[in-house]
């Protein structure tokens, strides 16, 4: 009997914590923005939400993710109001897929590309040549295939007549901020990866970087569209323009992606 | 600390574990009673969750609780909105993903009853209900508790499914493990380590609870 008595008790305890109520956030206007943004934006964001909130009174919430999981969701009907990618081909796939109000995706920031390595990683100088050396052994990129940064990555190497000979060294990460903890925990020797994380006081702290002349690659242009039916379509619009005031812009640039134009 | 993940992910366990326990007996009672021919395919489906890797899992039930298809606009209407981004998608998802943890033991723990048992009761004229009520549950208690802190405890630790249907949604639908992510995502280690912390902590209190439990039951017995 004792033992059932327990079976009641467990059960009596998943249903009371299954009603307990939902935790609701202290609304500061009463529906946030929601912003879908490219893993790319986290370590910048978050600042320019709060500048906003305060000039505005809107509050908006950011949800990152890669820019493909968040291209593939928006248009199986994620409720967000802003898709932020992290370049114009998956902003331009939900235009296709009827999901945007706008028909071109409006660019609103450009990304760099830069080396990066460990202080300790033993590499004695970051340039082209030395990825060809025996002193690197291991280079993280983000995967070409979707990847916006993975992309610029292999082209530049593509530029640099230098593709095939590293092939075989290239350690290839999910996305750019997973290229940027490989090269970051030593898994990696030197990585590619984005001047935003390159810039975040951890990886200023460990390491060093060289930007890779913009001609070396097709721009990392980022693309924005304000999703087809947002609740908070006007929010969406109002926030896209305060993204290219200048005072923001220049934020931007500072962290790491200039303005688009 | 995400309080609030912490909050939304012990909702959606205990949630899934309730609902998993009220399908999960009749299947696992049919399934160990029944000589239907069918049996096997029923078995199959319900471990076939352990065989997909829970983010491609995830994506097919994004794209069916979408809605691009009837099955998804029949539940935005009767809902009011989407299933998939909100806490019932959610808990849906946990269901199908944690459904083998619950037949599992349950299937073992009532094939280890006696048959002559079940058969006895039969022949005295106990129902299926009574059957299952008095002769299996209470006989097989220990599946049915461990069934519940397995469903549990992997719907805390999931990950692949809540991030493709969930969204990422602070309050509705950032659990634990997406909020670990997006804090190593962002370099935060310090804060990564302090969730994962927690999340650890949680899972060990309910296992050691579980299994002093049945240690007691064993030296009671004995």
């Amino acid at each position: 009997m004792s033992d059932r008595r327990r079976l009641v008790f467990t059960l009596l305890l998943l249903l009371s914590a299954s009603c307990l109520p939902a935790q609701r956030p202290a609304p500061l206007s009463s529906a946030p923005l929601r912003i879908a943004a490219a893993a790319d934006l986290q370590p910048v964001l978050p600042p320019i939400l709060q500048a906003f909130a305060r000039q505005t009174g809107i509050r908006a919430d950011a949800s990152y993710q890669s820019s493909a999981t968040l291209a593939t969701q928006i248009i199986n009907g994620a409720p967000f109001d802003l898709f932020l990618a992290a370049d114009t081909s998956f902003p331009q796939r939900v235009i296709e897929a009827g999901r945007a109000e706008e028909t071109q995706p409006v660019p609103y920031a450009r990304g760099t590309l830069v080396l990066w390595t460990r202080n300790d990683s033993g590499v004695p100088a970051l340039n082209p040549e030395a990825l060809t050396s025996g002193a690197v052994r291991s280079i993280a990129i983000a995967n070409p295939e979707h990847a916006p940064y993975g992309r610029a990555a292999q082209a530049t190497l593509e530029h640099w007549h230098m593709l095939n000979a590293v092939r075989p060294k290239l350690r290839i990460a999910e996305n750019i901020a997973q290229a940027a903890q490989y090269a970051d925990s030593g898994n990696a020797q030197v990585g590619f990866i984005s001047l935003t994380s390159a810039l975040t006081p951890r990886l200023k702290a460990d390491g060093h970087f060289t930007p890779i002349p913009p001609d070396d690659h097709p721009p990392i242009l980022q693309g924005a569209i304000v999703v087809r039916g947002a609740a908070q379509s006007q929010a969406a619009h109002r926030f896209l323009e305060f993204l290219r005031t200048p005072a923001i812009a220049h934020t931007l640039a500072a962290e790491g992606l200039e303005p688009a134009s | 600390m995400d309080l609030q993940a912490l909050w939304l992910t012990l909702r959606l366990a205990a949630t899934t574990a309730l609902v998993l326990m009220a399908i999960a007996v009749p299947v696992a009672f049919w399934i160990t009673t029944t000589r239907s021919r069918w049996r096997p395919l029923v078995e199959a489906l319900t471990t076939l969750p352990l065989l997909l890797p829970p983010t491609v899992l995830g994506f097919y039930l994004l794209v069916l609780l979408g809605d691009r298809t009837f099955v998804g606009r029949a539940f935005a209407h009767w809902l009011g909105h989407p299933l998939a981004f909100s806490f019932s998608g959610l808990v849906v998802g946990s269901v199908i993903y944690s459904l083998p943890f619950a037949v599992q033991p349950l299937t073992a723990g009532f094939h280890s009853v006696d048959p002559a048992l079940i058969e006895q009761a039969r022949l005295l004229g106990a129902g299926r209900l009574r059957l299952l009520r008095e002769i299996l549950l209470p006989l097989s208690i220990r599946s049915v508790v461990a069934a519940a802190v397995l469903c549990f405890t992997h719907t805390v630790g999931e990950f692949g499914v809540v991030l493709m249907i969930g969204g990422d949604i602070p309050g509705a639908t950032r659990t634990l493990s997406i909020a670990i992510y997006d804090q190593v995502q962002d370099f935060s280690y310090a804060a990564a380590n302090r969730t994962s912390l927690l999340l650890l902590a949680i899972s060990l209190v309910a296992l050691i609870a579980l299994y002093a439990r049945q240690h007691h039951q064993e030296r009671s017995r004995a």
